[in-house]
């Protein structure tokens, strides 16, 4: 039996409004996404994005030759990333004769796009150990990636390290999501290159232009926040798991699987004649007593205790058995203090004045350890 | 359990879902429940003093109907309010009180050792006082009969909607809509859900966003001056306006989803041209409570003209401190009480007269534009931290420099895309205009809403302001 004349015109009616809602909705979409990428700054914004491209092994990486300008409220940087695929506005370049190399690993603490290249701790080092009275030529190499953890750092340098020739290889592990990183890119390390894809369908290509859509990604962050709290069914998990009194099982997992990474980072290295040194990257709230109270109040009312060096000394105690050299730059960024922020406040990175003293840290620590002395040659101070 | 909270989100999506699933008495004890669970998490400790008030102003009542002595019934009657007032008199102005009486001593050069009590104000105390003391005054006047059912009472009192932060209901509007069963419209449906985005733009897209505005200017050591200090004045009556009429706003609409209306609080009230017409459309619920229940027994303006200026002071400035425990608050009722007689005495002037109440043009223009600078006064004096400060701000005000473009640019952006939907509200005269606009343009703005609030809203999840009152 067919539907009365009146229902018909009724549901043509709704389908219309549908239509045109979604018409709407869509054309807004459009509009807010131009506005956002032509006057938003942010992480998401087409011009950062333009820093990445597709790893096949490590999921994404630097893309070589990019240069961006990243803008803030709190920052302004020029980023160049060089033919090698690492910030640095100089090609690595074969290896001078009597040059040492010092390759740094790390995650966006140790890429530092809130900086100048030239305020990075990676160049100040360099600096520092070219002005230390050592005979020979030095050059750092700031291999960091925005959102690497240990897997990748592990893929990265079997990537680079034929090229770059390191004498001394520095893994700095960002003790706050370290280990939950690790975890979570456990899969990159069995799966071999990912196949190209044949034939991309156009749900495919539309799925992708979506997904970097700074909107999208903007709604996705909201509805993510929402849903990630739904606590109504299940005890919410306190964040900051690596700092918890009593952290999940996952961490022991992930503070395992991050030394098997340095340690097969130490080992490749070894193969290349570099020495492989571990350093200790604390989190902003370790070092700020304001954001220190602000987290532990949000953890207790979550129904965790957040124990403020925790996941340092998890670490600490994980990696000592590797018997590499070790630096915790806990202390010396504490000695700094009181004093200006050592980390900005819109984001757990360094400012200028932290990297000078990482950089300084560092430069100590690679002479008290003589980690670039060459066989029979010692390192004058 | 803030309205903009997830926690509110989740409560209200379980509560809608058994709400709609039962019948009307289960609907009732099913309200009472989360009503009183939504005012426990906040701290379940009060819920006593909720549950107290509502038994005394429900027996109270219940006596005063039945009671025709009038002695008897006038004792009945002080009684109850006696027990609110001593209520609010405790929880909300104890301390103002021992400390100015401190201070005072202390002036003197008397030495008194003060059992000081740091009291916790019981939020929302001041709506539900308010709500039970003109229930009892209503059934007292025979305006009202006296309901016998206590549960129907006990969820007009703590009804969640509006528990915390109004608006203050009447129960001769209130209660026959908790006593029948509700049918719930398409409309209702409609309105309903428009109310509760719109409340949530007014309240994370404005007012959370130009908070900081304001506080740049307020807050002290602040170097703002000239222009600067006038965009941090603007900023913080779109503050205030955004977050209460948002949150009364998100009240009507979630219980506009239950089939249950609240009253109007906002009506268009910084584009009036007279003080008189300001408290017609700001906080409604509220003025007309102080009209009725102050502002009238003491007179009104039936007596000589100095009586009814007295009136109007008295009652502006009961209103103020009805704000808070603070003499900026007094103040800030003292000056509207001030602004109120002298627009009855400007109205005794033909020219003046006509300016104000004549029609729309560069006249009503000019007088809008006095009009919004003098409540913007009022929102200095309501929000400087001290009298001192309201000094320091007002001659800051007037020492010249240009505006910031950190303030004026942000101001602009936060504020603009809610001016487009208010005057489409003001000039139909409607605040639920936009539901009834044409499919095109409604579908554009239920668009534009929902990606300014996601897109750009601050989540950070701040209290209203009126909590705290």
């Amino acid at each position: 039996m067919n539907p009365p004349p009146d229902s018909r015109s009724s549901g043509r009616r709704r389908l219309r409004h549908l239509a045109a809602f979604t018409l709407i909705f869509a054309a807004q979409f459009l509009l807010f996404e131009i506005g956002l990428r032509t006057w938003g700054a942010s992480e998401a914004g087409p011009s950062f994005q333009g820093l990445f491209e597709d790893d096949p092994v490590a999921g994404f990486r630097l893309k070589p030759h990019a240069r961006v300008r990243f803008r803030t409220a709190e920052t302004d940087a020029v980023i160049a990333i060089n033919g090698l695929g690492v910030r640095d506005d100089e090609e690595i370049g074969p290896k001078p004769p009597g040059e040492r190399r010092v390759l740094i690993l790390g995650d966006s603490l140790v890429l530092s796009v809130q900086v100048p290249v030239e305020q990075t701790f990676a160049e100040l080092l360099e600096r520092q150990l070219n002005a230390g009275g050592i005979e020979t030529g030095h050059r750092v190499i700031n291999a960091g990636v925005q959102g690497y953890g240990p897997v990748e750092e592990l893929l990265l340098f079997r990537r680079i390290a034929g090229q770059v020739q390191p004498d001394l290889v520095i893994v700095i592990v960002f003790v706050g999501n370290d280990a939950e990183e690790a975890l979570a890119s456990q899969a990159k390390l069995a799966a071999g290159p990912a196949r190209a894809t044949l034939r991309e369908t156009f749900l495919t290509r539309l799925r992708r232009l979506l997904r970097r859509s700074m909107v999208w990604q903007i709604l996705r962050m909201r509805v993510g926040s929402a849903t990630g709290r739904l606590t109504v069914f299940r005890e919410p998990e306190p964040p900051l798991q690596s700092y918890a009194a009593q952290p999940a099982p996952r961490i022991a997992d992930g503070l395992a699987l991050a030394r098997r990474c340095v340690e097969a980072i130490a080992a490749e290295g070894d193969r290349l004649g570099a020495r492989t040194a571990i350093v200790l990257m604390p989190a902003r709230f370790q070092v700020d007593d304001g954001d220190y109270g602000r987290l532990r109040d949000i953890v207790r009312d979550a129904g965790g205790d957040l124990v403020r060096d925790a996941a340092t000394h998890r670490f600490e105690a994980e990696l000592s058995t590797l018997g590499l050299p070790q630096l915790d730059l806990l202390p010396a960024l504490r000695r700094a203090l009181p004093g200006p922020d050592l980390f900005y406040q819109s984001t757990v990175h360094l400012t200028p004045l932290g990297h000078r003293v990482v950089a300084s840290a560092l430069a100590d620590f690679i002479r008290a350890e003589g980690l670039l002395a060459q066989p029979g040659v010692a390192m004058s101070h | 359990m803030l309205f903009n909270s997830l926690q509110f989100l989740w409560f209200f999506v379980l509560v809608y879902a058994a709400y709609r699933a039962f019948p009307h008495r289960a609907q009732n004890w099913l309200l009472l429940g989360a009503s009183y669970y939504f005012y426990a998490a906040w701290d379940w400790r009060f819920l006593g003093l909720l549950i107290a008030s509502t038994v005394v102003d429900y027996s109270c009542a219940v006596a005063l109907d039945r009671l025709t002595s009038v002695p008897r019934r006038r004792l009945v009657l002080v009684l109850s309010l006696g027990f609110n007032l001593t209520l609010l008199g405790f929880f909300k102005y104890f301390n103002f009180f021992a400390d100015n009486l401190h201070v005072l001593f202390g002036a003197l050069g008397w030495t008194v050792d003060f059992v000081t009590v740091r009291v916790l104000l019981p939020v929302g105390i001041s709506f539900y006082t308010f709500m039970t003391m003109s229930y009892v005054i209503d059934v007292y006047r025979r305006n009202l009969p006296a309901t016998r059912n206590l549960l129907d009472f006990a969820v007009f009192v703590a009804y969640f909607p509006h528990l915390v932060a109004g608006p203050i209901l009447r129960a001769s509007r209130l209660l026959p809509q908790i006593h029948s069963p509700r049918h719930i419209t398409g409309d209702q449906l409609r309105d309903g859900a428009w109310l509760i985005a719109w409340g949530y733009f007014l309240k994370v897209y404005v007012a959370d966003n130009v908070a900081p505005l304001a506080s740049s200017v307020f807050d002290p050591g602040s170097p703002s001056t000239g222009l600067d200090v006038l965009l941090g004045v603007y900023a913080f009556a779109f503050q205030i306006y955004g977050d209460f009429a948002g949150y009364s706003n998100i009240a009507r609409g979630t219980s506009k989803l239950m089939g249950i209306e609240l009253v109007e609080n906002f009506r268009f009230p910084y584009l009036v041209r007279t003080p008189q017409e300001f408290w017609r459309h700001w906080h409604i619920s509220l003025s007309t409570w102080l009209r009725d229940y102050l502002y009238i027994p003491l007179g009104g303006s039936r007596g000589s003209e100095a009586q009814t200026r007295r009136n109007l002071l008295l009652t502006m400035l009961l209103g103020g401190l009805w704000h808070g425990a603070a003499w900026t608050f007094v103040l800030w009722g003292a000056y509207h009480g001030v602004l109120l007689i002298v627009y009855r005495a400007a109205l005794r002037t033909r020219a003046v007269s006509s300016w104000l109440t004549g029609p729309f043009g560069a006249r009503a223009l000019l007088a809008w534009f006095v009009m919004f600078h003098l409540t913007c006064f009022g929102w200095l004096i309501f929000r400087a931290p001290s009298v001192p400060q309201i000094l320091d701000l007002t001659a800051r005000l007037f020492v010249p420099s240009g505006a910031s473009p950190e303030l004026l640019a942000p101001l602009v952006l936060y504020v603009a895309p809610f001016l487009v939907v208010h005057a489409a509200e003001a000039l139909s005269d409607d605040v639920l205009v936009v539901p009834r606009l044409r499919p095109g343009v409604r579908y554009t703005l239920y668009a534009s809403t929902f990606y300014l609030t996601m897109l750009f809203g601050n989540f950070a999840g701040a209290d209203f302001i009126y909590f705290q009152f």
